[in-house]
């Protein structure tokens, strides 16, 4: 297993779907096998676990409706998740994706999770991190929309204070581009936030046993955004299930304990079942 | 000028430390309240607008704000129907006017055409129809509505309304965010088409559209109209040059909080306390992350506002705001009637208001100061106030025609929502056509 930081060579493909009323872009890197990365509700950020992904699969990172610069009305193109659904399965197919490993992170957990149970054949192998969709009366998914910005450190990370932490949230330091970005993050969870909000479920538990992938649920083990028992009702609805839980991290586990999610990540992609038969 | 008489029903009775110890006045416990507390703030104000129509104040206003300490009025349209009632009995010739219901919040447009329909028939066609987008807390947490499709509701709710009010035949709406088979409303509002007026804090797309489309166009000024004023109008007219209309005074409403007593010095003493419990357990206390949800801001207003917060005035500092800083700010005018009426015509002459929405009630001032603010206004300001704009060419398009308005017919133009594409909401669906049929425009 390699920990280099080292980002890849990143090409960029715009794709256009929806009966030419989406472009969608894509960020693209490595070799190999496909594998389709879906991003959290903030936006795509290419971190060292897409890294590492590259350096096995040719990963392919579309930016959702609204999050590309330059492009943030593409959210009026889409009223629902089923359109988000059907958007991202057509960009499935133009993109000439066969049987892509499916990887989404929070809001991209879910979208990956809605994928997988609409269209069975899309994949056979799927990794959910930490994934919205479900909801308990008895641990309600906190409300990431509404917190207060300076509280959302430690509504994301187990250690708000540790590097990993530190460097996800790191914004650039000319003030002009840190509005930029600090605007466009803002936008990015608006777009998402047409199909999470005000409760970040838009019925996935009907769904879930439509899955047939294999699936990985990896889950940070004090995760404060979405408790850590949502891991169970993944799994206790997912046939081919299997639930990591990773020690020292929040919501992020990929980025506050690199090490453990890409072992377990790996060696799942390298097994290629979730349940060992 | 038209003047009305502005007020919110705040919950008078909070503790003095309410604002330290509580997250926001958005998320009350209703706890702090006691029966009477409540019934006595409710009375209290009904009866303060009652004595507002008696003294002579052209018009009574109300805003919506559901789930609220600072204002308990989920609905306005219960108060102004009261009103419209209560008025038209008494023979007052006063202009109801709920600033009003959401349509970015509302998920039953219909309703809301049948509401303010109702209003203008039971006040006899004195109906002057407000229209907020939305303010986010309302209409994304306390109804659910996701913050980006406030905008594109307040679109789509709108011209169903329009046309709801003005199509004499039945006809479907097939919306994005609605569908009836049926829009047939009965009754359908008196006038052939009531005023409309949309609330905006500074926004200049919201301001593009009223000027476009021929409403008129309210700045509620909480923030302090000495920060804020000259930002907001300016802009305001600024888009109206580049619209193309006449910078016609009529089509610009000014909420102001004021209060008027003998002499200054009594002013301070008798209001100063409640003008403090007004901003810091009002606005004050409405965090942040509460007024402006991701998605319900433009991604570059949202790089505006990070770039230069000054439409905010002193928004930041208004939970622990003193008098003095209220007063320096222009948030509240406090003064003898000369102090307040001097202050006033200079700003509006200043700036080219022709509607002053005078907030008379506040905070936890109690029945007897409001009485007396509201007698004191009617009768030693206003009069000096209304004859502003007599000499000008201007001609009151915005007003109701029983009350001395030569309201014009609602013009199509731009929406409230940036960058949605042609087929979007307004036209794809029921297609409506012209929001006003030939036989009703003037």
């Amino acid at each position: 297993m390699t920990t280099d930081l080292a980002a890849p060579v990143i090409s960029e493909e715009a794709i256009s779907v929806w009966d030419g009323r989406l472009t969608m872009r894509i960020k693209v890197a490595g070799a190999g096998a496909p594998l389709l990365y879906l991003h959290p509700a903030a936006g795509l950020r290419w971190d060292p676990f897409l890294s590492h992904l590259a350096e096995s699969f040719t990963v392919y990172a579309p930016e959702f409706p609204g999050t590309s610069v330059g492009d943030p009305y593409a959210i009026h193109a889409v009223d629902d998740l089923p359109d988000v659904v059907l958007v991202y399965e057509e960009l499935v197919r133009k993109l000439g994706l066969h049987n892509a490993v499916l990887v989404g992170q929070s809001f991209g957990g879910m979208l990956a999770a809605e994928l997988a149970a609409t269209f069975p054949g899309l994949t056979d192998r799927l990794v959910l991190l930490d994934p919205i969709g479900l909801w308990r009366e008895d641990a309600p998914v906190a409300s990431w929309m509404s917190t207060p910005p300076e509280q959302l450190p430690a509504l994301l990370f187990h250690d708000p204070t540790s590097e990993a932490a530190r460097t996800l949230l790191a914004m650039p330091e000319d003030p002009e581009m840190a509005r930029a970005a600090t605007a466009g993050m803002v936008w990015a969870f608006g777009c998402t936030g047409k199909f999470a909000w005000p409760i970040p479920d838009r019925g996935l538990r009907k769904r879930l046993h439509r899955i047939t992938a294999s699936t990985l649920i990896v889950w940070g083990e004090h995760d404060r955004l979405v408790p850590p028992t949502y891991a169970q009702d993944f799994h206790a609805l997912v046939a081919d299930s299997r639930v990591e839980i990773i020690a020292g991290s929040g919501h992020v586990p990929q980025v506050e304990n690199f090490p453990a999610t890409v072992r377990v990540v790996d060696e799942f992609l390298r097994r290629g079942r979730a349940v060992t038969r | 000028m038209k003047i009305t008489l502005f007020e919110q029903a705040p919950y008078r009775y909070l503790a003095d430390d309410f604002e330290t110890n509580n997250e926001s006045v958005c998320s009350t416990s209703y706890s702090h309240t006691t029966r009477d507390g409540v019934y006595s703030s409710m009375r209290d104000f009904l009866d303060e607008l009652m004595l507002g129509a008696r003294a002579g104040f052209d018009g009574l206003a109300v805003t919506e704000h559901g789930q609220s300490s600072y204002d308990m009025m989920p609905n306005p349209d219960l108060v102004a129907s009261a009103l419209a009632y209560m008025t038209e009995s008494e023979g007052l010739e006063v202009a109801i006017f709920p600033m009003g219901r959401s349509l970015g919040k509302a998920r039953e447009p219909v309703r809301v055409a049948e509401e303010y329909a109702m209003i203008d028939v039971m006040s006899g066609g004195r109906l002057v129809a407000g229209f907020p987008i939305g303010l986010h807390y309302d209409a994304s947490i306390n109804n659910g509505v996701p913050p980006i499709e406030i905008r594109p509701r307040f679109d789509e709710n709108l011209e169903l309304l329009l046309r709801a009010w003005t199509d004499p035949e039945p006809f479907p709406w097939n919306g994005r965010f609605s569908q009836y088979p049926q829009v047939n409303i009965w009754p359908r509002p008196m006038q052939p088409q009531p005023p409309v007026w949309i609330t905006g804090i500074g926004n200049p797309r919201t301001m593009q559209m009223c000027l476009e489309r021929n409403f008129g166009f309210n700045y509620l000024s909480w923030f302090g109209a000495k920060l804020t004023g000259k930002r907001i109008f300016d802009r305001f007219w600024e888009v109206a040059d580049q619209v193309g209309v006449p910078r016609n005074p009529y089509r610009l409403g000014f909420a102001q909080t004021i209060a008027v007593a003998e002499t200054d010095e009594r002013a301070e003493r008798e209001y100063a306390a409640h003008l403090e419990y007004g901003f810091r357990k009002g606005l004050g206390s409405i965090p942040p992350e509460k007024l402006g949800l991701p998605g319900g801001i433009d991604i570059r207003g949202v790089q505006a506002l990070l770039k230069d917060p000054g439409d905010f005035g002193l928004y930041a500092q208004m939970r622990h705001a003193t008098f003095a800083e209220l007063v320096d700010a222009g948030v509240v005018i406090c003064g003898s009637p000369a102090t307040v009426r001097d202050q006033v015509m200079e700003f509006c002459t200043e700036y080219g208001i022709g509607n002053l929405h005078a907030m008379l009630g506040f905070g936890s001032l109690p029945r007897d100061l409001v009485m007396k603010n509201i007698q004191l206004f009617a009768e030693e300001v206003a009069p000096h106030l209304r004859g502003l704009w007599h000499d000008s060419e201007h001609v009151h398009h915005w007003w109701p025609e029983r009350l001395g308005g030569v309201p014009t017919a609602v013009t199509a133009g731009a929406s409230a929502t940036e960058g949605m594409p042609p087929e979007g909401v307004l036209t794809a669906r029921s297609a409506p056509r012209a929001a006003v049929p030939a036989g009703a425009v003037r």
